[in-house]
């Protein structure tokens, strides 16, 4: 089956937080959500005649609109278990919300939030009596849904003696310390998918469609390798997506020091409270945390009035403040979870609501404050714009055509 | 017993680092070898994930001493070290020096074994032998305790 042949048989949806975004071979559509509404009865109102124009297997959706399931890691070094979970984590749709290192999990206070899913993991499986009564200790205060362990072999029958429901996985640190991914990603997905299909909203949305609805990030992830098709993008580069909800990066391994080996040529991370609608404010604060936003501004030519207005101008700075506090937190001025070397970037690859606000000019001029303001470097990446939403439309025919 | 060893810094000795590895499998050390380039903190973390009993730095170009000087401050974090032997050898600086002033620098670093410009073999003696002498002085304060 070729390429042409599968994408002209094909509807694609998208189902954002703020956006649904729709693309046949012949039109594409985006329309802004109405909350007052169900997701399918919204989604049937706007586009109903182009959807019934396709049979349900040749409709295909993905979603980020139930935000994402939340985890927390318990693990014992942050280079090992904790950084390997999270990297699985990340490339399989989660939201991280905090990690904790086991051997100071009593100084740790307890998220007030309920978890999607926690997730305990930490030596290799010739080395056991890891975790014991303050792992124990630390849970019963947590609230979650789920709880995994891919640790040690030797410890999984305490863990399933003191752990109810604990669901137990092969080791995630091989033998020579090495990843194993597929385990784990397997199950993460499997719950990002029980939970769609258990959000009343989203699983309406099966109405439409026969296919398996996949997380947007994960759609995104696969369309990495495929991104030539449609853009000039010289390697190493990085993939904004700023969404109203969250903001995804998605980036080539060749920009991190890593001892993480794994088949994939690209990696994910996700920043979950800032976006430029559902997590306006969220934005608004951690701008304000930042010494550099006011000489922003002031480059932008307003005031910080701006954050209490509601205008098309308003937005458009809300995004431009969004690439700039992105860019600052994935590199070496804030110490995370990966700091990448933009330094070494090719392009700068923007796709999301964003490319339909912001003009290419209003965008490289963020981005060449940040290189002057932050990295003291003329360094100038080429940037590109995915208006025509390419990015989720290539991977999903990437994983239709893998299917 | 488990050795965690590696080229510490910016040091691709790979070669060395084989060697090592080759030389310590062939003793029947279990290996967890992490390569060139390795820092400090991978290390100790390295030793926790598997539980081994002795991490073995080597550095070839001199490196080694800017880093050594973080390694009691970094291992003093880890609740669970405390019986780990710290072995370090290779070329340890830059330029020439005696051993007998770089041995009492290293071990005032918190390293067990020091290897200034020794051959493999012996360095790998040295090991054994310490290990040894632990034995005993465990299986002595075990017996005095009862």
């Amino acid at each position: 089956m070729s390429q042409s042949l599968v994408k002209n048989n094909k509807l694609l949806i998208d189902v954002g937080s703020t956006y649904f975004k729709l693309s046949s071979v012949d039109k594409l559509e985006q329309h802004f959500r109405d909350f007052n509404k169900g997701i399918l009865d919204d989604l049937m109102h706007k586009c109903g005649n182009t959807i019934d124009a396709f049979n349900k297997e040749d409709i295909h959706i993905c979603s980020s609109a139930n935000g994402g399931l939340t985890t927390l890691i318990v693990g014992i070094t942050n280079t090992f278990s904790l950084k390997y979970a999270t990297n699985i984590a990340f490339n399989s749709g989660i939201n991280i919300i905090d990690t904790v290192l086991y051997q100071n999990i009593e100084e740790y206070s307890i998220p007030s939030d309920l978890i999607d899913v926690v997730i305990i993991v930490g030596g290799i499986n010739s080395n056991g009596d890891i975790f014991s009564a303050q792992l124990f200790n630390y849970l019963a205060q947590l609230r979650y849904s789920n709880i995994v362990f891919v640790g040690n072999e030797l410890d999984v029958p305490v863990v399933e003696k003191n752990i109810e429901n604990v669901a137990v996985l092969p080791n995630i640190i091989d033998n020579r310390l090495h990843i194993v991914e597929d385990y784990l990603r397997e199950y993460l997905t499997n719950l990002y998918q029980k939970d769609i299909e258990g959000k009343e909203d989203i699983k309406h949305l099966y109405d439409i469609t026969s296919n398996q609805i996949f997380p947007t990030p994960y759609v995104v992830n696969k369309t990495l390798p495929l991104i030539d098709a449609k853009f000039s993008v010289v390697n190493p580069f990085i993939l904004l997506d700023i969404g109203g909800a969250t903001t995804d990066i998605h980036y080539s391994k060749d920009l991190v020091d890593d001892n993480i080996v794994t088949e994939n040529e690209y990696d994910r991370l996700v920043f979950k409270k800032l976006g430029v609608y559902k997590s306006k404010q969220s934005l608004i604060f951690t701008a304000k945390s930042n010494e550099f936003v006011y000489e922003l501004l002031m480059h932008l030519k307003v005031t910080e009035n701006i954050f209490e207005e509601q205008s098309e101008k308003a937005t458009k700075i809300l995004m431009q403040l969004a690439i700039f506090l992105v860019l600052c937190k994935i590199s070496h001025y804030k110490k995370t979870y990966i700091n990448l070397k933009l330094l070494s970037i090719n392009s700068i690859v923007l796709t999301g609501g964003i490319t339909k606000v912001l003009t290419k000019e209003e965008i490289e001029s963020i981005i060449s404050f940040f290189y002057k303001k932050i990295l003291n470097s003329e360094h100038n990446p080429v940037t590109v714009l995915d208006s025509n939403y390419d990015i989720w439309t290539l991977g999903a025919e990437g994983e239709e055509l893998c299917q | 017993m488990k050795v965690v060893t590696g080229v510490v810094g910016n040091d691709i000795h790979v070669v060395a680092n084989r060697l090592i590895e080759l030389s310590l499998n062939a003793r029947g050390y279990e290996v967890f070898n992490l390569g060139v380039n390795t820092y400090l903190e991978e290390f100790f973390d390295a030793v926790v994930e598997t539980g081994a009993e002795v991490l073995l730095i080597s550095s070839l170009n001199g490196e080694a001493e800017g880093w050594s000087r973080e390694v009691k401050l970094l291992k003093a974090k880890y609740k669970h070290l405390d019986n780990l032997i710290m072995m370090i050898g290779g070329n340890l600086v830059v330029g020439s020096a005696n051993a007998e002033d770089i041995i009492p620098k290293y071990k005032n670093y918190g390293f067990d074994i020091v290897c200034h410009q020794v051959d493999l073999n012996t360095g790998l003696d040295l090991l054994e032998s310490f290990i040894k002498d632990r034995e005993v002085k465990d299986r002595d304060t075990k017996e005095s305790n009862e």
